[in-house]
């Protein structure tokens, strides 16, 4: 998903490849850029699932208004990751609202 | 608002419609339905509605909503979206973490002038 | 309590015009954003403005952003970003957070900048990841440099719409459709063309009835809308994306300044609730001024010479500019804004039916129902030559159609061959002596991408076709590909010449093509062959 040549802005000038940890598994992503884009370019879209419905969110606005794309980072919930910068180590989790995942699976969110 | 003058009690149960549940704020998970039965009540305004369903009351401070809440109520209630008013927008304006607003006073005390 | 004498709050276009012009008078002044880099969306703004020269018309938003920023850092202007303003007291003591520690500070005076949110409408699976913003869409692809999806709807047609629509064609994405439910299309038509031309359909009248998919966006149905904006049963069309971008307008983030205490009104010409300002931007509070979106939906153009009116005013009011000094400057900004504010994009034109233009031609129907102007009408219009002058060699066609404040191919053709009248929203016309040296300099320069050169005689039976072209890969001399009309049909073989790239065009090539000369007037696209065609 990453765009490799650009006709107006050539290549990105991204910072170097660092690895985190994306719901446990390892990934890559550029240092700095925003957590959402270094998930978006691993293909991973759901950020989180609602606390009343449980219902799936990924990027909204990706300005860091909308908070949809809100994830535990380090182990610190509602994280806005569309404007938080990728950090070499990052443990990155998906949001159950205020459940674990398997209360969450147990009320039925889709997995 | 002249309208809060005109509420009306409600008249037997609320009955539910077909797209009732479809979600108008995303982050508080207000649904259509759920701003119907605020309606049923006798609820008119933005405010009203807001404090009875949360409406706009999550992270992003009704950035998404409002707009769309107040359309959606105008037109249930067959007014001009000027007539449910507006929320009350409050300080912060933006969401803060509690810690910080708790610690602003303080920080102040401790240090002996502003930061 | 520190004491600020100016307090601007937002760092976009109008917030840094506002810090720049007061600065320059002498005022101390201290910008807050709440982002990490400042510039607000002018670094997404990938594409050449329209305006005059004055304007900076032609130059890419982002590079008028790190202009701002420079000439800010010039003069002494503080940016302080990740620094939320999240209340205004008693006039102008402001409450500032900033790595989770509160100041208050007080302002001699403020000025409120804080943009625009985007809109949005509620469907049924709008809540699926893959259901976006334009402006994320942008800020993915233009700031992240990560495509936001594969296969992308773009809900609305405004100029958001068709702006996010090619630049989401640009960074690789494939745009199914650009849908919108009113009848015509919303934004310039020069930038619906850009897009119409790469073959991608517009379907005005439809909306859309539902976007499903089990936990992302799988697929999204639209339907047409009668003319009471009911869906048409049987009219529903399902289209297999990914991605689904929401361009449906813009809102004024009033909040802060209603929470400052700015009486605020309805105004649905300014794009909703604003603060109620006068023309030097001052609202109801004493001391606080609004500048750019914040007071009314527009351009990026408008809002920094709104900024620099608040700026100027806020400079008057402490004392830093002279009365007449101040007069004479706020003339100029305003006649510079009453200048982007004409035409028929202008202001209090919204909604309104255009049938012909200032010059009294009748409009393009084509364009505000399908995106492009069809050939059988673009003859009317005063850029194009005639058949004569087409055959006697190069010269430029200017598919300028609309009445939009834009001059800047003026003033690229060192030849004087284009001309355009009083009134900076005249459509351009050729002059009478066409001396077309073919540099491609109006091709590139054209904001719009409007601009074609063409020698209808260029051998026994062929014509050459010049176009600009901004997407990779960049085709080469010699490569051979397929000629689409404006409509992006394919319409015949095609074979490129050359390809003009210079550091004046500014990343615009100016792709040269063969093709067959009853094609003349028709190819206005290449395709490279090997690359999927759309509507095969």
């Amino acid at each position: 998903m990453r765009i490799k040549n650009h006709p107006i802005l050539g290549e990105f000038d991204k910072g170097r490849t660092v690895a985190f940890s994306y719901n446990g598994a390892p990934m890559t992503g550029c240092e700095g850029e925003p957590i959402a884009a270094a998930l978006r370019a691993n293909d991973v879209i759901i950020h989180r699932y609602t606390s009343k419905e449980h219902k799936p969110r990924g990027i909204f606005c990706a300005i860091g208004r909308c908070t949809d794309c809100v994830m535990i980072v380090n182990g610190k919930p509602n994280v806005r990751t569309c404007v938080t910068p990728l950090e070499e180590g990052m443990t990155v989790e998906t949001q159950y609202g205020l459940l674990t995942q398997e209360e969450a699976e147990a009320k039925g969110a889709v997995l | 608002m002249a309208e809060s003058n005109r509420r009306k009690a409600p008249e037997g149960e609320y009955v539910p419609k077909a797209d009732d549940d479809l979600l108008i704020c995303r982050c508080e998970e207000v649904s259509q339905g759920d701003i119907r039965r605020a309606l049923h009540q006798g609820l008119r305004t933005m405010n009203e509605i807001k404090r009875e369903t949360r409406l706009g009351m999550g992270l992003c401070q009704g950035q998404t909503c409002t707009r769309i809440a107040r359309a959606f109520i105008a037109r249930e209630l067959g007014v001009a979206p000027g007539e449910v008013g507006l929320p009350t927008p409050r300080t912060p304006a933006r969401p803060v973490p509690m810690t910080v607003i708790a610690r602003d006073g303080i920080m102040d005390e401790a240090a002996g002038e502003g930061i | 309590m520190r004491r600020v004498e100016l307090a601007v709050v937002g760092a976009g276009p109008a917030g840094l015009s506002a810090a720049i012009e007061a600065a320059r008078h002498g005022v101390e002044v201290v910008v807050f954003d709440e982002n990490q880099r400042p510039g607000g969306q002018l670094f997404k703004q990938i594409h050449k403005f329209f305006g005059s020269k004055e304007h900076r018309a032609r130059e890419r938003g982002f590079r008028i952003g790190e202009d701002l920023l420079k000439e800010a850092r010039e003069l002494n202007v503080t940016v302080e970003l990740e620094t939320v303003v999240s209340g205004i007291y008693d006039g102008l003591e402001l409450v500032v957070t900033k790595n989770d520690r509160v100041e208050h500070l007080r302002a001699n005076a403020v000025v409120i900048a804080t943009g625009a949110s985007e809109n949005m409408i509620p469907f049924p699976g709008w809540t699926l990841p893959g259901v976006i913003g334009a402006g994320a869409a942008q800020t993915m692809c233009n700031l992240h440099g990560v495509k936001p999806g594969k296969n992308i709807l773009m809900v609305g047609s405004g100029n958001v719409g068709v702006v996010v629509g090619l630049q989401l064609i640009q960074a690789g994405c494939s745009l199914e459709a650009v849908i919108d439910a009113s009848p015509r299309v919303g934004g310039y038509g020069v930038h619906a063309a850009k897009i119409a031309r790469t073959g991608v359909p517009f379907h005005l009248r439809h909306t859309i009835k539902e976007v499903y998919g089990k936990d992302r966006v799988e697929g999204a149905v639209i339907v047409e809308v009668d003319e009471k904006w009911q869906p048409v049963p049987g009219s529903e069309k399902d289209l297999k994306v990914d991605t689904v971008c929401m361009a449906v307008g813009l809102s004024p983030m009033y909040q802060l300044s209603k929470i400052a205490g700015c009486e605020t009104v309805e105004d649905p010409s300014r794009g909703g609730v604003v603060p109620i300002c006068d023309e030097y931007g001052a609202t109801t509070v004493p001391g606080i001024y609004v500048a750019g979106d914040v007071s009314g939906i527009e351009e990026a153009s408008s809002a920094m010479i709104g900024g620099k009116i608040a700026g100027a005013s806020a400079a008057l009011k402490q004392g830093y500019l002279a009365q007449d000094v101040f007069e004479e400057r706020y003339a100029a900004f305003r006649k510079s804004l009453e200048q982007l504010r004409q035409g028929q994009f202008g202001h209090g034109m919204k909604g309104k039916k255009i049938t012909h233009t200032q010059e009294g031609i009748e409009v393009s129907e084509s364009l505000l129902c399908r995106g492009f102007v069809d050939e059988s009408e673009i003859l009317r219009f005063p850029g194009i030559p005639s058949e004569e002058i087409r055959m006697r060699g190069l010269t430029p066609v200017i598919e300028c159609t609309q009445n939009i404040p834009c001059d800047p191919c003026r003033e690229a053709c060192v030849k004087g061959c284009i001309r355009i009248g009083e009134s900076i929203t005249d459509l351009p016309s050729l002059s009478k002596e066409v001396q077309c040296t073919g540099c491609g300099m109006c091709v590139a320069a054209c904001p719009g991408q409007a601009i074609f050169l063409l020698n209808q005689n260029y051998s026994d039976g062929e014509a050459l076709v010049v176009l600009p072209y901004e997407f990779q890969p960049l085709p080469e001399a010699g490569d051979e590909g397929t000629a689409c009309d404006r409509s992006g049909n394919p319409v015949g073989k095609a074979k490129v010449l050359k390809v003009q790239k210079a550091k004046t065009m500014d990343g615009t090539a100016v792709l040269s093509m063969i093709v067959p000369r009853e094609l003349a007037m028709t190819a206005r696209f290449f395709r490279p062959s090997g690359s999927e065609e759309r509507r095969a």
